[in-house]
């Protein structure tokens, strides 16, 4: 362990150490006992392996010129030093660019405790030089990479490098220099200036391009019998040439690394090319934020729309559940069919509707597909709540709907709504896909300049699969409305930070308002211009039938729409009241005129079910049952003189016809059909599986909880280091006066004192504790090594001692 | 929010608010790339199909200024999904050409070698073809024009034909506006066909057709073809052209079932290029017979299949259709793009009402409710036969006659599509009959006596559908028709469409019986009607017996 990076981390004031936390709340999940333990999760390989996964292009490269120039245990670099390496690395005319970016970036990798040190000696933390096998694509030193050959190869590498006998006179280390092993000597010596050159002039063309190919990484090769024995004479292939000249390095029996002193002079001696020390900015086309804003408002609308469609039709005729779980790619194609959307968008619609847990499973097994209680709710929301409660859904979410209609490692078919259609990054990716959108207002960035940009943000994570997830991430907003024309709208900005109100409020003013009249035409339609008031939509849709939908919709009258509504109860004249009070024109005649002529011939016949018929061919006896008061209860109708109906079932009205007198025969028929509509219905909704982390980080209280119980651990484990005046070994039985008496002076001042303590097993801890109250035998104390208030047996404190 | 007059459907109709003060400019700015639907009163309704879209870019629009249209007349936002289909379909059109090389005669080329590669791939192009031309052209057989054009359209790829034109046998024609002059529309027409060089002018029933097709045959100068959909309407033309043009009766042939005349100016029947004998079209020699500069189709919309086979042979014509609507009943509008090519001019029936072109009319619906004995009667009816015997019900008749006598002293046609039913008529009215056995002569002794105004009713059956000019036909009562063919409706209403001497408007009457199938197919008939602006009345037979 090294001591260093650990007091370093102990001398930062509290407020970095929160910052450190916060940004990287892996550390403190458990929260460590103390300084030593933090900077040992700190610098474990999977710590620092997800820390540098979350550096930019530019921060990354100062890792990794720190790696390169500084050795494992050297003094460390200068920051001037450090500036004047990178500025070999940035593209010309970048230069002068470079401070700000420098300083701010060292102070973030302080934070973040992948750098330490102060400004004279900056060094990377331990653990980073062991996740980076290849930094910046640089091969091991030769002291390094040469260490496992024989020593007798490694001298006749040192005579085929160093000039024969050593150049004195050229200042070049040569056989002279006896400091360090072979290897080390090596190394130095392909260091120096010119050597380099001065060995690939004596090499072919070929074996020159070979070095090519491996000077910009990856630095490591495969070669067959890589450990053959070389000499400068006997060099058959380029290969060899290089073997024997030491710019390449056996590191196994079949492998071969490009040595880091060759490689760093191959480059010219910059660490990295082209080295932006600021992100890429977005490229694409201005589009005016205004017209952005209200397409975007449009397929806000639309979308919405499309959902609720989506969940009707499904209530009524809801798919099932395939027993992987997920919707049949069948059942997809048809939902697309019915919506009028390209597959990808229908499953965009489904899976969209399922985050926010509008639909869900009936059953885990052969269930239906069957919106939710919680769709009800949602369906008499405003449009915007409504939308942002989908938008919300979606950027939250570690679901992928792009990935629907592909396969998995195994060749599984990923269908939509699949439990395993999901990527732990794809909420990560669409807030940092949307984050480059925001950082141009006005613009359309090209898909091309999103990737770009977010490799430079993390280029270790860079890779096809994120690309894709950005790629998805981009039409998806354009089909929810949170980008519109490629732009991110006002209320999609709204929604990044997670504030979903304020986003339906920026949306709100940009959704068409709701209209209360419509345009009547003799060709026996109806439009309305405008998303009706709701009244008015539900009236209408019973009159008419919806033609087409959009930006106002269409309604068609005709005889069965008309029918419809006189069916549910609506009179002629009450419709066509309705219709002139809401109509912006005069009704047409021929419209008259058709609910005239359905309402004359409607009603015409009517039908009515009963429970059971009395027939009997003489009236008299029908009299005689209707005026007996005993037959009440069958709620007898005479709808003829020799017919009467009654609600009771057959087996009632024949027992009630006996139990009066009379000898009822029960009439054989077909049982006769009552057919009621279906009900939509509704399943209760399903606890979503909740995505694996969240995109914003731990909140502050817990950070600062997090730091105050590292420092107290902290302060305790380095107590135990003091001797401290402890009572004897032995455990008295009774607590001693000298222990009350100081833990009462220590709640009286509020101070700390650090205690000895017997825990139930009986182990000997120590711990540092606030003391509350005593009471009882027991002490009541905020315990700082475990940030929690506990209560302490008082028998079992062994020792108290203040601490100071 | 904008307070534009346009409404963008998802379906992508257009909604267009009629009142709204920028209504024409819009109008004037969809009309290139949105096949008007419907035109009721108020909202107008267009369709943007890949048809209107790929009609706009032949006419060089691009995607840029139909976004821009929608966009700026929108009142909501346009959806993305639409705006981006629109910019799509439209690139679509032109990536494929049709050009012709020097070297290798007629070739399809690409400025997309994938989507070249997408249609050589394909089954039904591949005999089209012959050998590959560098990487982005490919030869095509020359006599494969027309089929490779309807081929590629079916795939989704338009091609643009731009190989040119034969120019023909040349003959001048001239104009010669004595006592009338070419209307603006009709020149605008003219012109717009010229410079795409082949197409489709749509223009209502009455607003002139014929004469846009003089213009056109004026502008190209060459011998001429042209089809007609019947012998009355040859005859017609050829009075037209001789009254029109400089051309004279010896130059005009007639080409018919009982004339074979080929002169420089040809008119053919649809029905003589389609007889054939033994499985052989007889008179396909037609074609080949001049060097015919140009082709001109009148009513497209009837078009039959045969001849657009024999039209696909014909792709180095210029060629030019006449119609008063470019929807077709088979849905074959598809192969009038491809063949005779993109729609070039088109002006709403409406417009030219209100410019004075056409007579304005109205449209009353009577309707009759039948005796108990006929409700009976047609309740007991099969169904086969159910139609015709409630469109020729007696009590039907009394109605038209009725409606006859009320407007004694104009110009009365009564139409209809039962010969019993119109024999009957014809009896009580005291009036002609004509009707498929009528021999031609005797057609035109009658449709000139009626222009006289020697006669002032007129009973017909649907072969007066077409074509035949009864410039003063003030009133038009429909007593029977051909099912709910909305075709028919609107030829028919052309027949009291035309401009009257003495100004007047006209009026076109269903008489439907109530209750029955009639009233269905004729509720059909005038949802037409009533989606080309023409707002129907609806009075009861009653009202009609007792006002007389």
């Amino acid at each position: 362990m090294n001591t260093d990076f650990a007091d370093w981390l102990r001398a930062r004031p509290d407020e970095r150490l929160r910052e450190l936390v916060a940004a990287r709340p892996e550390l403190v999940t458990p929260v460590p006992a103390h300084v030593d333990g933090l900077a040992i999760r700190a610098t474990s390989p999977s710590a620092t392996g997800r820390a540098l996964d979350r550096l930019d292009r530019f921060a990354l490269a100062v890792v990794e010129t720190l790696l390169v120039i500084t050795g494992d245990d050297g003094p460390g670099l200068g920051y001037d030093a450090l500036r004047a390496a990178l500025a070999r690395s940035v593209a010309a005319g970048q230069e002068p660019a470079l401070d700000a970016p420098l300083r701010e970036t060292v102070e973030r990798l302080r934070g973040l405790a992948l750098v330490y040190g102060p400004d004279d000696a900056l060094r990377p933390a331990p653990g980073v030089r062991d996740v980076s096998e290849f930094p910046a694509g640089l091969g091991p030193p030769a002291a390094e990479a040469f260490r496992d050959h024989p020593p007798e190869r490694l001298a006749a590498l040192l005579d085929a490098v160093g000039p024969a006998g050593g150049d004195v006179a050229a200042g070049l280390p040569g056989g002279g220099d006896r400091t360090g092993g072979a290897a080390e000597r090596l190394g130095r010596l392909l260091a120096a200036e010119g050597v380099v050159p001065r060995l690939l002039d004596g090499v072919g063309p070929q074996a020159r391009a070979a070095l090519e190919e491996l000077a910009w990484g990856p630095p490591a090769g495969r070669l067959p019998n890589a450990r053959r024995e070389v000499g400068l004479e006997a060099t058959r292939s380029p290969v060899e040439q290089l073997l024997a000249r030491g710019l390449l390095a056996a590191t196994g029996e079949e492998s071969v690394v490009l040595p880091r002193e060759v490689g760093l002079a191959l480059r010219g001696g910059r660490v990295h090319r082209d080295l932006s020390p600021c992100p890429p900015a977005p490229a694409g086309t201005a589009r005016d934020p205004a017209l952005a804003d209200r397409t975007a408002a449009g397929q806000a609308f639309t979308f919405v729309r499309t959902v609720e469609e989506l969940c009707e039709r499904w209530g009524v005729d809801p798919p099932g559940t395939l027993r992987t779980g997920g919707l049949a790619v069948r059942d997809l194609k048809r939902t697309a069919t019915l919506l009028d959307l390209p597959e990808w968008v229908a499953a965009l619609a489904v899976e969209v509707a399922y985050a926010a847990g509008l639909i869900a499973a009936s059953a885990p097994v052969d269930g239906e597909w069957l919106p939710t209680t919680a769709y009800d709710a949602w369906r008499v929301r405003a449009t915007e709540d409504r939308w942002a409660a989908l938008a919300a859904a979606w950027l939250a979410g570690d679901r992928v709907p792009g990935l629907a209609g592909e396969r998995d490692d195994r060749d599984r078919l990923l269908n939509a709504l699949h439990p395993e259609l999901r990527r732990p990054a794809a909420a990560e990716v669409r807030a940092r896909t949307l984050a480059v959108l925001a950082a141009g207002p006005g613009l359309a960035p090209s898909a091309d300049s999103v990737r770009e940009r977010l490799a430079f943000e993390q280029p270790r994570r860079r890779g096809a699969d994120r690309d894709r997830l950005a790629g998805f991430t981009l039409r998806e907003a354009e089909q929810l409305g949170v980008t519109g024309l490629g732009v991110l709208s006002t209320f999609g900005r709204a929604l990044l930070p997670g504030k979903d109100a304020a986003a339906a409020e920026a949306l709100a003013p940009l959704l068409p308002e709701p209209v209360d009249h419509v345009v009547l035409q003799a060709d026996l339609t109806a439009v309305a211009p405008g998303p009706l008031t709701s009244d008015l939509g539900r009236r209408l849709a019973l009159a008419a039938d919806v033609e087409s939908t959009g930006g106002a919709t269409v309604y068609r009258f005709g005889e069965s729409s008309i029918r419809r509504a006189l069916d549910a109860g609506v009179g002629a004249d009450e419709l066509v009241a309705m219709l002139e009070r809401h109509s912006a024109t005069p009704v047409p005649q021929p419209l008259r005129y058709l609910v005239a002529d359905v309402a004359r011939r409607h009603g015409r016949l009517r039908v009515g079910s009963a429970g059971a018929y009395v027939r009997c061919d003489d009236p008299a006896v029908l009299d005689e049952v209707m005026a007996d008061r005993r037959a009440v209860p069958l709620r007898l109708r005479r709808l003829a003189p020799t017919v009467v109906v009654s609600r009771a079932s057959r087996p009632t009205v024949v027992d009630t016809l006996r139990s009066l007198g009379y000898s009822p025969v029960a009439e054989s028929i077909e049982g006769d059909v009552m057919v009621t509509r279906a009900d939509s219905r509704r399943t209760e909704r399903q606890p979503m599986p909740r995505p694996a982390g969240t995109v914003s980080g731990p909140d502050p209280e817990m950070v600062a909880a997090a730091v105050r119980a590292i420092r107290a651990g902290d302060e305790a484990h380095r107590a135990r280091r003091h001797p401290v005046p402890a009572p004897d070994g032995q455990v008295p039985r009774s607590p001693s006066t000298g222990t009350i008496t100081a833990l009462r002076e220590a709640i009286r001042q509020g101070a700390r004192v650090w205690i000895g303590y017997l825990d139930s097993q009986g182990h000997a801890t120590s711990r540092i504790l606030e003391p509350a109250r005593m009471e009882g035998g027991y002490l009541t104390a905020y315990d700082e090594t475990r940030a929690a208030v506990h209560r302490f047996a008082l028998h079992r404190i062994t020792g108290v001692a203040d601490l100071q | 929010m904008s307070d534009g007059p346009l409404i963008v459907q998802s379906d992508k109709t257009l909604l267009l608010e009629v009142e709204h003060p920028r209504a024409d400019d819009c109008r004037k700015a969809i009309a290139p790339f949105a096949e008007l639907e419907r035109a009721p009163e108020h909202v107008h309704t267009y369709r943007v199909t890949p048809l209107a879209l790929w009609n706009a870019r032949a006419a060089g629009h691009d995607a840029e200024q139909v976004i821009d249209a929608l966009i700026s007349f929108s009142r909501y936002p346009v959806p993305h999904a639409l705006l981006v289909d629109v910019a799509e379909t439209m690139s679509r059109y032109g990536r494929l050409r049709l050009e012709k090389s020097d070297h290798h005669g007629l070739t399809l080329t690409s400025t997309d070698r994938a989507v070249l590669e997408e249609v050589l791939r394909a089954r039904k192009i591949q005999p089209m073809l012959g050998q590959r031309i560098g990487e982005d052209a490919v030869a095509v057989h020359p006599s494969e024009r027309g089929n490779i054009k309807q081929a590629l359209l079916k795939l989704g790829w338009p091609a643009e034909d731009l190989a040119g034109y034969v120019d023909g046998e040349q003959h001048p024609i001239s104009l010669r506006e004595a006592g009338w002059t070419l209307r603006p529309y009709q020149r605008e027409a003219a012109d717009a066909f010229w410079h795409g060089g082949s197409g489709v002018v749509v223009l209502p029933c009455g607003a002139g057709k014929t004469i846009v097709g003089a213009a056109a045959m004026a502008r190209a100068g060459a011998t001429t073809l042209i089809l007609v959909t019947n012998t009355v309407s040859a005859h017609q033309w050829k009075q037209e052209l001789i009254k029109r043009t400089s051309l004279t009766e010896d130059e005009i042939g007639e080409y018919t079932g009982t004339k074979k005349e080929i002169r420089p100016v040809t008119i053919a029947t649809y029905q003589v290029m389609t007889t054939r004998r033994q499985g052989v079209y007889r008179h396909l020699e037609l074609f080949d017979a001049r060097d015919w500069g140009l082709v001109v189709y009148d009513e497209v919309h009837l078009l039959p299949a045969p001849i657009f086979r024999m039209t696909a042979d014909l792709q180095a014509r210029r060629r030019i259709g006449l119609t008063a609507t470019l929807v077709r009943e088979d849905g074959r509008e598809g192969d009038v793009f491809s063949l005779i090519g993109p729609k070039r001019y088109d002006a709403p029936w409406k417009e030219m009402e209100n410019q004075g072109w056409i007579a304005p009319a109205d449209c009353v619906e009577v309707r009759v409710t039948l005796t108990e004995q006929e409700r009976l009667a047609y309740a007991m009816a099969e169904s086969d036969e159910r139609y015709r015997f409630c469109a020729t019900t007696p009590s039907k008749t009394r109605v038209t006659e009725t409606l006859v006598r009320r407007h004694a002293g104009e110009q009365v046609l009564v139409i209809g599509q039962y010969i019993d039913q119109l024999d009957e008529l014809a009896e009580h009215l005291g009036a002609p009959v004509i009707k498929g056995e009528t021999r031609v002569k005797e057609r035109e002794r009658l449709f000139q006596a009626f222009r006289d105004k020697e006669i002032q009713v007129l009973v017909v059956s649907k072969v007066a559908n077409f074509s035949i000019d009864l410039p003063e036909a003030s009133v038009a009562i429909q007593v029977s028709g051909t099912f709910g063919s909305r075709q028919e409706e609107a030829q028919r209403l052309g027949r009291v469409l035309r401009p009257k001497s003495g100004g007047g408007g006209a009026r076109f009457y269903s008489v439907v019986s109530r209750d029955t199938v009639d009233q269905d197919f004729a509720a059909h008939r005038q949802r037409f009607l009533a989606e080309q602006g023409y707002a129907y009345q609806i009075i009861d037979a009653d009202d009609v017996l007792a006002g007389d």
